[in-house]
C-alpha cells in the first residue's frame, strides 16, 4: 500500500485559483456544517452542558440542614485533602502498573502469531479472542463474579482440587488480582487486535531483508517487528492508563457478590459515585469528578506531547 | 420457587448489596425472570389489558413493575411504589374495593434505588410516587426534608391502638405521624437443638450464659461456632445494639443529632463481642448469605440471632438440619429481664408532593391496618410479618409450623418479641451510615480491626458526615 498515491495532485497557486478555492472551500463549509450539527448538538447537551453543570455544581454545597449555599474551592481543597480519594487514586496506578503490560503481553504474543500466518483458522480465532470485548462489561463481570464466587465458584473448586485450600477470590488480598484478571480478559482481544493491525502495516520488504539476512525469528519478532509497532503500544499504554482510572463497572459488580472487598473509595469512580448517590454529597462528587477529568485530561496531553516528541503523530 | 416463600427483610443498600444477599438474589432474580419468562407473563406493559394484573402479579416476584388498571376512568389515580413481592395483589383488592380510586404500583428497586429515584424526583419537584415503601431507618431522612405528609390530619390517630407502640412511635414524631407502619422483624434466638443437645448445652437466656455456651461448644467441637457475628451488616448490629441499651443515636427531629459509637454502653457492647471474636467463638461471615447458611446447616454455626423473616430465607438452603431449628427468646443482658430487638420492616409515607393526599392516605391506612390487607401480605410470596396487633394476637398467626422447625411453633417467640421492643431513633442519614459502615467494619470479620476500633472510626465518620452536612452534634 502506498498512502501517497491517492492523494490529489498539488493545485497551482495563482492569485485568482486561491480566493476561488477558498470560495468553494466556504460554501462547502455551510454545506458541512448541517452534516456535523447532529453531532456537534448532541456533543453540546451531552458532553459540554453536563460539563459546564459540574464544574458549576461543584463551586456550591447542598446540606441537609441549611440548604445550598455558594462554598467556592471549599470541595476541591476537601477532595485534594482527602485520603479516601487518593487511596483509591493509588489503588488504580497500582492496578494499571500490573495489568497493563501484562496485558500487552499476551496482545502482542497473540498478534504475533496471527500475523505470522502460522495458525489455522486464524481469521476465525482472531474473532474468537476479540469477543470478550464485545461483551458488555456489566454482563462479563457478573459471569467472572460467578465463576470466582467462593462458593460455588468452579475455580474455588479447580483451586482446591490442585491443593490449594480455602482461596477466596473475593478477600481483601485477592480482590485486586482478581479485578486484573477480569479486565485482561475483557480487553487484551482489543489491544491484540490494534497490534495486529500495526503488525500487518509492517512494511514486507523490510522483514524479507532480515530473512535474507538468516535473522532468526525471535530477532525479526523482538528486533524489527517490535520497535516498528512501537508508536500503536505506546498509544495503548495511554488508553488503557485512561482506561485504568476510570476502573468502575468491574469492582461495581463484584461489590454486589462481597461487599467487605470493595470498599466505598476502592477506584476514583466509586468514591464519586458513593459520595454522590449514598452520601447525596453531588458537590464534592462534582468536585472530584473535575478532578479526575483534569488528571486524564493532563494524561492525555502528555501522551500527545510524547508522541509528537517522537514525531509519531502530527 | 424459593423466591415464593421468602419473608421480607430489609432492603439490600448502598451501590452495593450486602453479598449474600446478592448471590442469593441474583441467582432468585433470574430464576423468577425465567419463571416468569417461561410463564409468558410480561412485566411492565402500558397497554396491558385489565386481566392482565393477576398475571403480573404472579410474577411480582421478579423485579418487574406492575401496572393495575383503573375500575373508572374518573377515579382518582394514584402512584404506589414497593417491592414486597405479591404486594400487587393488595394492591388488586384495594382497587376493587375502592372504585373511586385506582392505584397504580411500580416497583423501582429494592431500597437504595428506590430512594435515591425518590430524593431525585423530590429535588426536580415532580415525578415523586403518592405512596412508597420506606424502611423504618430511612424514613427520617425524609421527615428532615419535610417531604412527607403529617397523616394526622387524614385520620391516622384512630388506628394507633392497632399497632405495636414502638412501631407507632417509629413513624411519629412529637403529635405528628410521618407514615403507617406495616411489617417488622422482631429477632429471635434461632437455634439448631440438636446440635446444642448433643452437646449438652442448654440454649441460653442471658449473654452470659451466651458467652459459657459459646466456650463450652468450642470445647466439644473445635469446628463449630456458637453463632455468626456479622460485622458488616449495620442494620443487624444496630438491633442488638438497642436490645443492650447501646443505641448509638440520639435524634428528635431538626438540626441537632447526637452520635455516639464510643460511650460506656457502646464499648462494652464492643468488647463483649470483640471476646467472642477473639477466642474464635463466632463465626465471622456476612449473613443472610449463602455462606452463612450453608454454616447453619453444616453444624457450623449453631443459632443466628434472627428475625422473623430470617427462618424463609434460610429454609431452602436447609437439608441436614431440616426439623431441628427453634426459636427461643434473645439471650438477655440483664436476667430475667425482656427486652427484644427489630431488624428490619417498612413503613408506608404519603409525599408532599402528591396530588390527592386523602386519596394516597386512605390506601396507606387500608394496606397497614385492615384485615383484609393483612390477609393477603401475611401470604407468600409478601409474607409479611406484622406491626398490626389483630393479626399479631391472633393464635392461629402464631401457632404456624414449618418443617425446618419439626413440630415447634418458631412464630409464638417471634411474636412474642413483637411487643417487647423498644422504638429507637434512626438518625436522618442512614444511607449514608449504612454505606460507610461496608467499609469500616470490613476489618473486623477478617480480624484486620477490633470491633472497638471500627466503633472509633465509625464515630468520626459519622460526625464529620453529619456536621458537613449542616447538623449540630453531641455525644
Amino acid at each position: 500500500m502506498n498512502g501517497i498515491a491517492s492523494q490529489a495532485p498539488p493545485r497551482p497557486r495563482g492569485m485568482r485559483s486561491l480566493l476561488v478555492q477558498s470560495a468553494w472551500i466556504h460554501r462547502r463549509d455551510r454545506k458541512g456544517f448541517w452534516f456535523v450539527a447532529p453531532f456537534l448538538a448532541a456533543f453540546l447537551i451531552f458532553m459540554l452542558a453536563p460539563l459546564g453543570y459540574a464544574v458549576y455544581t461543584s463551586l456550591y454545597t447542598t446540606r441537609i440542614i441549611g440548604g445550598t449555599v455558594f462554598s467556592g474551592a471549599a470541595n476541591y481543597t476537601q477532595t485534594l485533602q482527602s485520603g479516601e480519594f487518593w487511596s483509591g487514586v493509588i489503588r488504580v496506578v497500582i492496578f494499571a502498573a500490573i495489568q497493563i503490560p501484562v496485558m500487552l503481553a499476551i496482545a502482542f504474543f497473540f498478534a504475533t502469531i496471527f500475523d505470522l500466518g502460522v495458525a489455522k483458522y486464524g481469521t476465525f480465532f482472531r474473532t474468537v479472542f476479540f469477543i470478550p470485548f464485545a461483551v458488555p462489561a456489566v454482563v462479563g463481570a457478573v459471569m467472572w463474579s460467578f465463576l470466582l464466587e467462593p462458593q460455588f465458584g468452579p475455580f474455588v473448586h479447580f483451586a482446591n482440587g490442585i491443593g490449594l485450600h480455602d482461596v477466596n477470590f473475593f478477600s481483601t488480598n485477592l480482590i485486586l488480582p482478581s479485578i486484573i484478571v477480569i479486565v485482561i480478559w475483557e480487553w487484551t482481544g482489543y489491544n491484540m487486535l490494534i497490534l495486529y493491525t500495526a503488525l500487518r502495516s509492517v512494511p514486507r520488504d523490510v522483514i524479507e531483508a532480515a530473512i535474507l539476512d538468516d535473522t532468526p525469528l525471535w530477532k525479526i519478532i523482538l528486533r524489527v517487528k517490535l520497535p516498528m509497532v512501537r508508536p500503536a503500544i505506546v498509544l495503548l499504554v495511554f488508553i488503557n492508563t485512561i482506561g485504568a482510572l476510570q476502573l468502575f463497572t468491574e469492582p461495581l459488580i463484584l461489590a454486589y457478590f462481597q461487599n467487605q472487598a470493595i470498599s466505598i473509595n476502592f477506584t476514583p469512580t466509586l468514591y464519586i459515585y458513593n459520595t454522590a448517590i449514598a452520601g447525596q454529597q453531588y458537590n464534592l462528587a462534582a468536585a472530584a469528578a473535575v478532578i479526575l477529568g483534569l488528571v486524564i485530561v493532563v494524561i492525555s496531553v502528555s501522551s500527545l506531547v510524547f508522541r509528537r516528541r517522537r514525531s509519531e503523530v502530527s | 420457587m424459593n423466591v415464593t416463600s421468602l419473608r421480607h427483610r430489609p432492603a439490600p443498600r448502598g451501590p452495593r448489596f450486602t453479598a449474600g444477599r446478592t448471590v442469593a438474589g441474583l441467582a432468585g432474580v433470574a430464576a423468577a425472570s425465567l419463571l416468569a419468562a417461561a410463564c409468558g407473563t410480561s412485566g411492565p406493559s402500558s397497554s396491558a389489558p385489565p386481566s392482565s394484573s393477576a398475571k403480573a402479579s404472579a410474577s411480582a416476584s421478579a423485579s418487574a413493575s406492575v401496572l393495575v388498571s383503573c375500575k373508572s376512568s374518573t377515579a382518582t389515580k394514584i402512584t404506589f411504589w414497593a417491592w414486597v413481592p405479591g404486594i400487587a395483589r393488595a394492591v388488586t383488592a384495594f382497587n376493587n374495593s375502592h372504585p373511586s380510586i385506582c392505584v397504580t404500583l411500580e416497583d423501582v428497586g429494592a431500597g437504595s434505588p428506590q430512594y435515591v429515584a425518590i430524593t431525585d424526583a423530590l429535588k426536580a419537584g415532580t415525578g415523586a410516587p403518592d405512596v412508597a415503601e420506606v424502611e423504618f431507618d430511612e424514613l427520617p431522612s425524609f421527615e428532615i426534608t419535610h417531604d412527607v405528609l403529617n397523616l394526622v390530619p387524614y385520620g391516622a390517630n384512630k388506628y394507633k391502638s392497632d399497632f405495636v407502640p414502638w412501631a407507632w412511635q417509629e413513624v411519629s414524631q412529637g403529635s405528628a405521624v410521618y407514615a403507617m407502619p406495616g411489617d417488622a422483624g422482631p429477632m429471635a434466638f434461632y437455634y439448631n437443638s440438636a446440635l446444642l443437645a448433643k452437646y449438652h448445652i442448654t440454649p441460653p437466656t442471658t449473654y452470659a450464659q451466651f458467652a459459657t455456651a459459646a466456650a463450652a461448644l468450642k470445647k466439644a467441637d473445635p469446628s463449630a461456632y456458637i453463632t455468626n457475628f456479622s460485622a458488616t451488616d449495620l442494620q443487624w448490629v444496630l438491633s442488638l445494639m438497642a436490645q443492650d441499651n447501646a443505641w448509638p443515636f440520639t435524634y428528635t427531629g431538626g438540626s441537632k443529632v447526637g452520635i455516639n459509637w464510643t460511650g460506656a454502653a457502646q464499648t462494652a457492647f464492643a468488647n463483649y463481642w470483640q471476646n467472642l471474636i477473639n477466642a474464635k467463638e463466632v463465626n465471622g461471615t456476612t449473613d443472610v448469605s449463602a455462606t452463612s447458611f450453608a454454616d447453619m446447616d453444616k453444624g457450623i454455626d449453631a443459632s443466628w440471632l434472627s428475625s422473623a423473616w430470617g427462618p424463609s430465607y434460610f429454609a431452602p438452603d436447609a437439608k441436614a438440619t431440616v426439623g431441628d431449628w427453634r426459636a427461643a427468646a434473645l439471650p438477655q443482658w440483664t436476667a430475667g429481664a425482656n427486652v427484644a430487638a427489630n431488624w428490619g420492616g417498612s413503613t408506608y409515607p404519603v409525599f408532599k408532593q402528591s396530588a390527592h393526599p386523602a386519596a394516597a392516605a386512605e390506601f396507606s391506612e387500608w394496606l397497614n391496618a385492615t384485615d383484609a390487607s393483612w390477609n393477603i401480605t401475611k401470604t407468600a410470596p409478601s409474607s409479611l410479618f406484622p406491626t398490626y396487633l389483630p393479626l399479631l394476637n391472633s393464635s392461629s398467626y402464631k401457632d404456624i409450623t414449618v418443617p425446618i422447625s419439626g413440630s415447634s411453633h418458631p412464630d409464638q417467640a417471634f411474636t412474642a418479641a413483637a411487643s417487647s421492643i423498644k422504638g429507637v431513633p434512626w438518625p436522618p442519614f442512614m444511607t449514608e451510615a449504612l454505606t460507610q459502615a461496608n467499609t469500616v467494619f470490613a476489618g473486623v470479620l477478617d480480624g484486620k480491626t477490633t470491633l472497638l476500633q471500627a466503633f472509633k472510626n465509625f464515630q468520626n465518620v459519622l460526625v464529620s458526615y453529619a456536621k458537613a452536612q449542616g447538623f449540630t452534634v453531641s455525644g
